[in-house]
């Protein structure tokens, strides 16, 4: 059975456990006949909350899975508010909530203030040269290290995860030095509790907060830094930059330093990774896409669209109320599944073909209309464009060899190994 | 055609610049500026109003 069979298993949905960590390792065929089921019969699906150690589990949340109730819930920030948490479906405690999410889980009007003051280095225009000498370099590096290893290297760490890791730290400031523990507690914080990735699986809130804890002392060396000798990069912006003429607090500089960090690095490791898997499984788009530079700009969108790296943000409802037909209460949570409606057959035809010529492509892979869309949008899309342009002209003889290694998290569509070979080395 | 924006709920997402990069330039201020209305793809500025993501533009005849 594959996914592009036309009548798809049938799904269970009294069975189907949204909050099991390991169904979210699971094959995206079976995640994406669910979320196809969940769209035709429950819309509006409630589900119980993961348990979080330490953490009292909530009363549940709906799951969202068709692209209008997303579109509807995400453009109506005051009735559907990301302060409450958009990145933990438990409510974790506020000062939690407030570190691990700064932007993505405050409201406006103070979001948009803050988020101002670092939009001007994610537009397009600023984004024109940066990525591709990083590329060119962790290539050729790429290169160098399957000739030390028989052909053999691993398209995660050697391809995928320096490239978002070295432009983000670039454009922060963060020196060579500190760039390793920043992919390491950056990773952490995002395993999901995974526990090949965090010391003790019954206890991931310490892994969390440790790994933050290192990251905001990696951001009071720098701040300290950057307060004596300004430079031109973000995290001098975030220190002397005044919101409603006061500067940042310290927290909250530590919390958009990590949330920047994080947030440029886990989201294209992941769309780089599972795109070359998808181009793997898709030979006859790979060919077409090699072949033709034009392609670029609409098969970029579409292997967003196709990998949703963010799988899902959180809205809570600060009011009752009633949204496409479905009543709710105020505090109600809702799970806005991105993943899913990037496949719903009502806005993309063929949803579960991979097309790279798709156009127009109005993909939720950045998020849904409203004021958090992706503040990386366009790194990302750079990013993303410069890289398998370099795969193909640089590394044309890369071969994926085994099946990847699936981060058990449903909020990040994580691989954490992808083994490959470079054909032409010996 | 005239385009409006609306300083409280732009983020400078940059939207706009993409797909009019004539017409939109995000200021330092994380705020987008128009630059030559007149000579303004129309097209292109419409296509910007309709996707921008917090409907911060507004379009005028």
């Amino acid at each position: 059975m594959t996914v592009e069979a036309a009548s798809p298993a049938p799904v269970d949905l009294d069975a189907l456990d949204l909050s099991d960590r390991d169904w979210w390792a699971g094959p995206p065929s079976v995640r994406y006949a669910a979320f196809a089921a969940l769209r035709r019969e429950r819309p509006f699906a409630f589900f119980a909350e993961p348990e979080l150690p330490g953490i009292p589990v909530g009363p549940g949340c709906w799951a969202v899975t068709r692209y209008a109730d997303l579109d509807a819930i995400s453009s109506q920030p005051a009735l559907f508010c990301s302060g409450r948490g958009a990145v933990s479906i438990p409510d974790v405690p506020a000062d939690l909530n407030e570190f691990y999410g700064s932007l993505i889980s405050m409201d406006d009007p103070r979001h948009a203030k803050i988020r101002r003051i670092v939009s001007k280095a994610f537009t397009p225009r600023v984004l024109l040269d940066q990525v591709r000498a990083v590329v060119d370099d962790v290539l050729a590096r790429a290169r160098r290290t399957a000739e030390a290893q028989d052909g053999v290297i691993d398209v995660v760490t050697d391809i995928a995860a320096p490239i978002p890791l070295r432009v983000i730290c670039d454009m922060m400031g963060v020196p060579e030095d500190a760039r390793a523990g920043v992919l390491a507690q950056s990773t952490v914080i995002l395993s999901g509790g995974d526990p090949e990735l965090i010391e003790d699986e019954n206890d991931p809130v310490s892994a969390f907060l440790l790994a933050g804890m290192e990251l905001a002392g990696l951001m009071e060396r720098l701040a300290a830094e950057r307060l004596a000798h300004p430079q031109a990069d973000l995290t001098t912006a975030l220190v002397t930059t005044e919101v409603d003429g006061e500067r940042l607090s310290s927290q909250e500089i530590a919390s958009f330093f990590i949330l920047l960090l994080i947030a440029g690095n886990e989201t294209t490791r992941n769309a780089i990774s599972q795109g070359v898997l998808a181009l793997h499984e898709h030979p006859d788009q790979r060919a077409r896409w090699a072949a033709d530079p034009g392609l670029d700009r609409t098969a970029v969108e579409e292997l967003v669209r196709w990998t949703s790296p963010v799988t899902w943000m959180r809205r809570t409802a600060t009011r009752d109320g009633e949204v496409n037909g479905h009543r709710f209460r105020a505090g109600d949570k809702f799970l806005l599944l991105y993943a899913a409606a990037n496949r719903d057959p009502a806005v993309f035809r063929d949803p579960e073909v991979l097309d790279l010529a798709r156009d127009p492509n109005p993909h939720v892979g950045f998020g849904s209309k409203g004021p958090h869309f992706c503040l990386g949008a366009h790194l990302a899309r750079r990013e993303l464009a410069v890289t398998f342009r370099a795969l193909f002209d640089q590394l044309p003889d890369l071969e994926v060899t085994g099946e990847p290694n699936r981060l058990r998290s449903s909020f990040v569509n994580g691989v954490k190994r992808l083994p490959a070979r470079l054909g032409g080395v010996r | 055609m005239r385009v409006e924006v609306d300083r409280d709920l732009c983020v400078g997402s940059g939207t706009c610049e993409l797909l009019a990069p004539d017409v939109f330039e995000v200021g330092g201020d994380g705020v987008v500026r128009v630059l030559q209305p007149g000579q303004a793809d129309e097209g292109a500025v419409r296509d910007a109003a309709a996707q921008c993501p917090t409907g911060a533009l507004g379009l005028a005849d």
